[in-house]
């Protein structure tokens, strides 16, 4: 039952233009970027694998950022417009309905990196890394796609507003990505190297820095930052479980409406 | 021949706070009726029929609808329609589109049936029309449809011709009355006297939370002790007492 | 007695003289960078640099660690090997008395000029460490990006975007208006 729950979504999006607004406003930026790079740097190999470095950077932290404000709207809208009632009145269980949901933001992901595959490929020709860079970033934005998603539906049930889950779930994002940016040399003051050990965003940049600066290709040689993604899609699944518990508790209509 | 207990309420009670939205209401609906369940602003009709259908958790009492406990929720769902109070529709799609969705939810083999539907609520010639261009009367004819889509054997409508004018008010009674001529049980919530009045063979009516009447139109005008009094004065008599 | 002495004076200064001279002179290691002629590449190459280290003392020295050193001599800057080597320094432990050691780096061409590499090794015995020979090699530039290949993508995406847009609004158009 979830497909048709994921199959409206995925209509919705087409037919509201909202899909297409986000992957046509991903693939300006995208061509922007990756014309300024290659432009300004062309002669020297350290800024190719730099330029992937950073333009893998770019692609995963806008899909993110994009899959992060329309899975903050995805579930609330259903309140706020007042269709979930009709839609739990069906034999649609929470589950299906989360499940559904959950494919319909991830396949926002997935279209978002079919946008960036040309940009992937033209800007790592030549470099023998364009099977590993595209690779690594489906596999890193997934795992970090998929744990933000769960985060912020665990919000989305909690709040039942678009407005306050967005605001925390930016707050969040913008907490962890950050410190990610630091230099190395800051990573070693206590807090922040704590913080850097379960954030997402330092995994997946160390990560990109490990297959493409210095070549490390190989999944066992990437294992000590893809655990603590995995780490976290646990943690942020396990949140989502309790809250939709609490939602269930609740029940569909909170309040005296 | 007395027609088996569709709608069963056992001292069902519903706190919002400090408030009782329902308090100990006992409900008793029977196969084919018309039920009419009235009540000012604010006595919790709207939170009753969420509680019948599911969509609230009760803090206390039994609920028993076509049989099934309230805890058998893919049971009921398959035996219910209702016509919600929130009326949100998903605008961008068309009304055909909408009735299918909510068809291949319930597992219907979606063609033939939409196809029927929107014949029986007058919305053929809109069906490829997107649901944020229809009027309120198409609305809510579409909101019936909706919740016929199952098939179901008890219909729960909550305010349906609210808003509505005179012709779209008379083109839903009309609808209802056929449908309750097909054995469709209906329990009809509204605070249009004169409609509940027209349609309904039996007439609970809430206060507070609390049920403070009930029966056919002809026994509340004995426990009034006024024959020839409307269902205003009934309602007013019980409302203000 | 007054000849005595003086022969244990001059022994002395003389022996004193000689640590002075053997701490100021370094470490008893000759290093040696045995790829010197072979390190010539383009940038992206993988190479090994290949070197030793021979204890030419009389005896052991420990707790060794060499190093490579490597300076752009075309901008004058040295270079940080955080990129081009996974391994800066190599800890031997003990060289016996005439061991050679064999020494081995692995390092990525990152960048295109011209360099000078030389090893060095330290150990506590001495403050002055013990360096190479310099080598000299130049890693030419490989030229793999291209502005052409991004322009027809970069402009392409959008567009193609904007077309599927248009497809789908048209297509939804015509469907509600049947």
């Amino acid at each position: 039952m979830f497909k048709y729950i994921w199959q409206k979504e995925i209509r919705g999006q087409l037919y509201t233009w909202k899909g297409m607004v986000w992957l046509l406003v991903a693939s300006l930026l995208l061509s922007f970027t990756s014309y300024l790079l290659l432009t300004n740097k062309e002669l020297s190999l350290l800024d190719q694998t730099e330029l992937l470095w950073l333009l893998s950077k770019i692609i995963i932290g806008v899909a993110l950022l994009i899959v992060t404000i329309d899975a903050s709207s995805i579930i609330t809208t259903e309140f706020e417009q007042e269709t979930a009632e009709s839609l739990f009145l069906s034999p649609l269980s929470l589950k299906d309905f989360l499940i559904g949901k959950f494919l319909a933001s991830f396949t926002l992901w997935l279209a978002l990196f079919v946008v960036a595959t040309p940009y992937m490929l033209a800007t790592s020709a030549g470099s023998n890394l364009a099977l590993a860079f595209m690779g690594y970033i489906l596999l890193l934005g997934s795992l970090g796609v998929a744990g933000f998603t769960f985060f912020v539906f665990a919000l989305s049930l909690f709040y039942r507003s678009s407005k306050n889950t967005l605001t925390t779930s930016l707050i969040l994002l913008l907490a962890l990505a950050t410190p990610a940016l630091f230099s190395s040399t800051l990573k070693t003051a206590p807090v922040i190297g704590a913080i850097s050990k379960i954030n997402p965003f330092d995994a997946i940049f160390s990560s990109l820095d490990n297959i493409l600066v210095d070549y490390q290709t190989s999944l066992w040689q990437n294992w000590q930052f893809i655990l603590p993604l995995f780490m976290f899609c646990l943690l942020t699944f396990a949140l989502l479980i309790f809250t939709a518990r609490l939602f269930k508790k609740q029940g569909i209509i909170k309040s005296s409406e | 021949m007395t027609m088996p207990e569709v709608i069963t309420a056992r001292n069902l009670t519903k706190h919002y706070g400090a408030t009782a939205a329902v308090d100990g209401l006992e409900l008793h609906v029977r196969q084919g009726e018309f039920f009419g369940f009235l009540g000012p602003n604010g006595a919790g009709k709207t939170t009753t029929i969420r509680l019948l259908t599911g969509i609230v958790h009760p803090d206390g009492g039994d609920i028993l609808v076509n049989g099934f406990s309230i805890e058998d929720k893919e049971q009921i769902a398959q035996a219910i329609g209702v016509v919600p109070e929130s009326r949100g529709f998903y605008e961008w799609m068309t009304g055909a589109e909408y009735l299918y969705f909510f068809a291949k939810l319930y597992g219907i083999s979606a063609l033939k049936k939409v196809a029927t539907l929107l014949e029986q609520v007058g919305l053929t010639a809109q069906q490829n029309k997107k649901v944020g261009a229809y009027s309120r009367g198409m609305r809510q004819r579409l909101g019936i449809a909706r919740a016929l889509i199952n098939s179901p054997r008890i219909l729960f409508l909550d305010e349906p011709t609210l808003g509505l004018d005179p012709q779209g008010q008379k083109d839903i009674q009309n609808l209802l009355r056929s449908l309750n001529l097909e054995g469709i049980t209906i329990f009809y919530s509204s605070h249009l006297l004169s409609e509940v009045s027209e349609l309904c063979s039996r007439i609970a009516i809430l206060n507070k939370g609390k049920l403070i009447a009930e029966g056919t139109l002809d026994e509340l005008r004995q426990r009034i002790n006024r024959k020839d009094s409307t269902l205003t004065d009934i309602f007013l008599a019980f409302t203000q007492t | 007695m007054k000849y005595f002495y003086t022969l244990i004076i001059v022994l002395g200064v003389s022996l004193l003289g000689l640590h002075v001279s053997h701490a100021q002179t370094g470490l008893p290691l000759e290093l040696t960078i045995l790829s010197s002629r072979t390190l010539n590449g383009t940038a992206g190459d993988f190479v090994t640099v290949q070197g030793q280290i021979k204890n030419t003392s009389r005896a052991a020295v420990s707790d060794v660690t060499t190093y490579l050193s490597l300076v752009d001599t075309e901008n004058k800057l040295p270079v940080d090997l955080e990129d081009w080597s996974a391994e800066k320094g190599l800890y031997i432990g003990t060289i016996d008395t005439g061991q050679v050691f064999p020494l081995s780096w692995k390092i990525h061409f990152v960048k295109a000029g011209t360099y000078a590499l030389i090893i060095v090794a330290t150990a506590p015995i001495s403050d002055t460490p013990q360096v190479s020979a310099i080598t000299r090699f130049n890693v030419a530039p490989k030229r793999n990006l291209n502005p052409g290949n991004i322009l027809p993508v970069a402009l392409g995406t959008p567009v193609a975007i904007v077309l599927l847009l248009s497809l789908l609004a048209y297509k939804r158009q015509r469907r509600a208006g049947e």
